[in-house]
């Protein structure tokens, strides 16, 4: 059953993951590959503070949102000012140094990991209350999402990713609509990071490396960008596919880079065959009664 | 007559290239003025200086009397600007109705805040957004086709959908740049009929316009450019028959 539990665990993780980062790259045409790094900060951020300066594991995971927010803005607002493309640069960056860091100061627990982190709910209600927890938060975060893309900021941010000039010049400001747009996806990473600290109780640098930027990437693209049930089944999928392979009693030594091998087929074969991912986005902003113009 | 726009000793060069040689233009409340002159001559670059989209090497622009000179683009449209494109740029992903209604003056759908917790605000604010998009439409005849997506639309719908947009802000001071180049038939007699009324309610109306009949119709005086410099200014029936102008225009 705990073995149940941590797989379920994992995936509503990854689905919190994904819709959030759906969010930044779909929503809001925001290329970065840092989103890991928010998990982590979230993750580390919670982990130390509820188990080195007491903080209730509650507010340490409040904690690990704001951090990652706090932090993203940080990354955000010196290469959003120039332009997007110095975002993805600048994310590299962050990512590959921040990682660096965290595996050389005392305080993360370097390398080795951190671990002894406070359990949360488990010794109380038992292992079920927490992954009802996960749930409850990935459905809270699938359908903020879903509201925020078919509100009146969904249509604020259609029209930025479909021309951003032309945005400016209905007076609207694009630069902070990216910053929010990126500091909310990123907020809700470390969220999923304090809830997978508190849980697995140990974390390290190296789970949080360019192999998941690859894996949460491939989840929104295989499940299909801009809707919302693509990244969840993209989650659900590569999830379970990596799951469904240490069955196969290979070596370890085979399976990693399997695993690997795995994120980036899919995602050229998904290029080539269907682009648009397994749930293909629609006009959401086409109203019910319009009917496809005919060709005048 | 009030002085809306004031566009003082403007300046830019592009690599030597100039694009505006010391520019002096004044635009007024209920008129409109034709920019007119041969490809080349600064015309869209005096645009793009005065929304700030180019920074310029020397010069301010006023808009009832404030310097804009330090805001961003989207700052000078809500003090009261507001331009349309020469290739229109509408929002392909949305519908007509929906591209009219992020150009409103303000909008509290681009605050998160507002979305997570505002909704009664928002629906306010989106039923009036929706009327007023409606009346445009309605005056430009384009009614009918408020909830088709903008990329399905002939390209002469698509540029009055372009300055229906413009107008959704209520600006002060609108910059038209060739709103004409592509439009044919109704949408002709649609475009003067707008771009007339607008300047009627009081607006401040500047057209750049290769057509040179539509600038004859509409305008009330005509300013032309070469080289990035204002060359003469007056009636436009006026530029046309100066052999100088003329010249300048089609070259040798």
């Amino acid at each position: 059953m705990e073995y149940l539990y941590s797989v379920i665990i994992l995936v509503g993780l990854y689905v919190i993951l994904a819709t959030s980062f759906n969010l930044i790259i779909g929503y809001g045409g925001l290329v970065s590959i840092a989103h890991p790094v928010f998990f982590a900060l979230g993750a580390y951020a919670s982990a130390i503070l509820s188990r080195d300066f007491h903080v209730p594991v509650l507010l340490a995971m409040l904690a690990g949102f704001f951090v990652a927010l706090v932090a993203s803005i940080a990354l955000a607002l010196p290469s959003l000012r120039v332009s997007g493309d110095y975002l993805m640069i600048a994310s590299i960056g962050f990512q590959l140094g921040l990682l660096e860091l965290i595996k050389n100061v005392r305080f993360t627990g370097g390398s080795g990991g951190f671990s002894n982190i406070p359990p949360f709910l488990i010794r109380e209600f038992g292992r079920e209350s927490y992954v009802l927890l996960v749930l409850a938060v990935m459905l809270a975060v699938i359908l903020l999402v879903w509201w925020i893309s078919r509100s009146d900021y969904g249509r604020a941010m259609s029209a930025m990713r479909d021309d951003e000039l032309a945005f400016s010049s209905m007076g609207r400001d694009a630069m902070w609509m990216k910053i929010a747009i990126f500091a909310l996806g990123s907020g809700i990473a470390g969220l999923a990071g304090g809830l997978y600290a508190h849980y697995f109780r140990f974390i390290t640098p190296e789970q949080f490396e360019i192999l998941q930027s690859a894996a949460i990437l491939t989840m929104v693209v295989v499940g299909g960008m801009r809707t919302t049930w693509g990244p969840v089944i993209g989650a659900l999928l590569l999830q379970a596919l990596p799951q469904a392979i240490s069955f196969l009693a290979l070596p370890p030594s085979i399976l990693g880079p399997i695993q690997g091998l795995l994120f980036t087929g899919l995602v050229l074969v998904f290029m080539f065959f269907r682009p648009q991912g397994l749930v293909p986005a629609n006009d959401i902003w086409r109203a019910p009664s319009a009917k496809p113009a005919e060709p005048r | 007559m009030a002085a809306v726009l004031d566009i003082k000793n403007m300046s830019k060069s592009f690599d030597g290239i100039v694009v505006a040689d010391n520019v002096d233009l004044t635009l007024h409340a209920g008129r409109v003025v034709g920019l007119i002159g041969p490809n080349g001559a600064g015309k869209t670059s005096l645009f793009n200086l005065v929304c700030g989209v180019v920074k310029p090497d020397a010069g301010t622009v006023l808009l009832n009397g404030a310097r804009l000179d330090g805001l961003k683009f989207h700052q000078r449209v809500r003090s009261g600007l507001s331009r349309t494109w020469q290739h229109v740029r509408l929002f392909p992903s949305l519908p007509v109705i929906d591209n009219l209604l992020i150009g409103t003056h303000s909008y509290p759908g681009e605050r998160l805040f507002n979305v997570l917790f505002g909704p009664a605000r928002l629906k306010a604010f989106d039923d009036a957004a929706r009327e007023k998009g409606k009346d445009i439409l309605a005056k430009i005849g384009l009614s009918k086709v408020a909830n088709d997506l903008v990329s399905d639309l002939p390209y002469g719908q698509q540029k009055l959908i372009g300055v229906a947009r413009a107008l959704m802000g209520d600006a002060k001071c609108l910059l038209l740049d060739e709103p004409m180049a592509g439009v044919e038939g109704q949408a002709y007699q649609a475009m003067q009929r707008v771009v007339r009324e607008v300047a009627e309610s009081g607006v401040a109306v500047c057209v750049v316009e290769h057509n040179i009949s539509f600038v004859r119709d509409l305008c009330d005086e005509g300013v032309f450019m070469f080289a990035g410099a204002i060359m003469a200014r007056g009636a436009v029936a006026d530029l046309i028959r100066d052999p100088q102008l003329t010249e300048l225009y089609f070259g040798h």
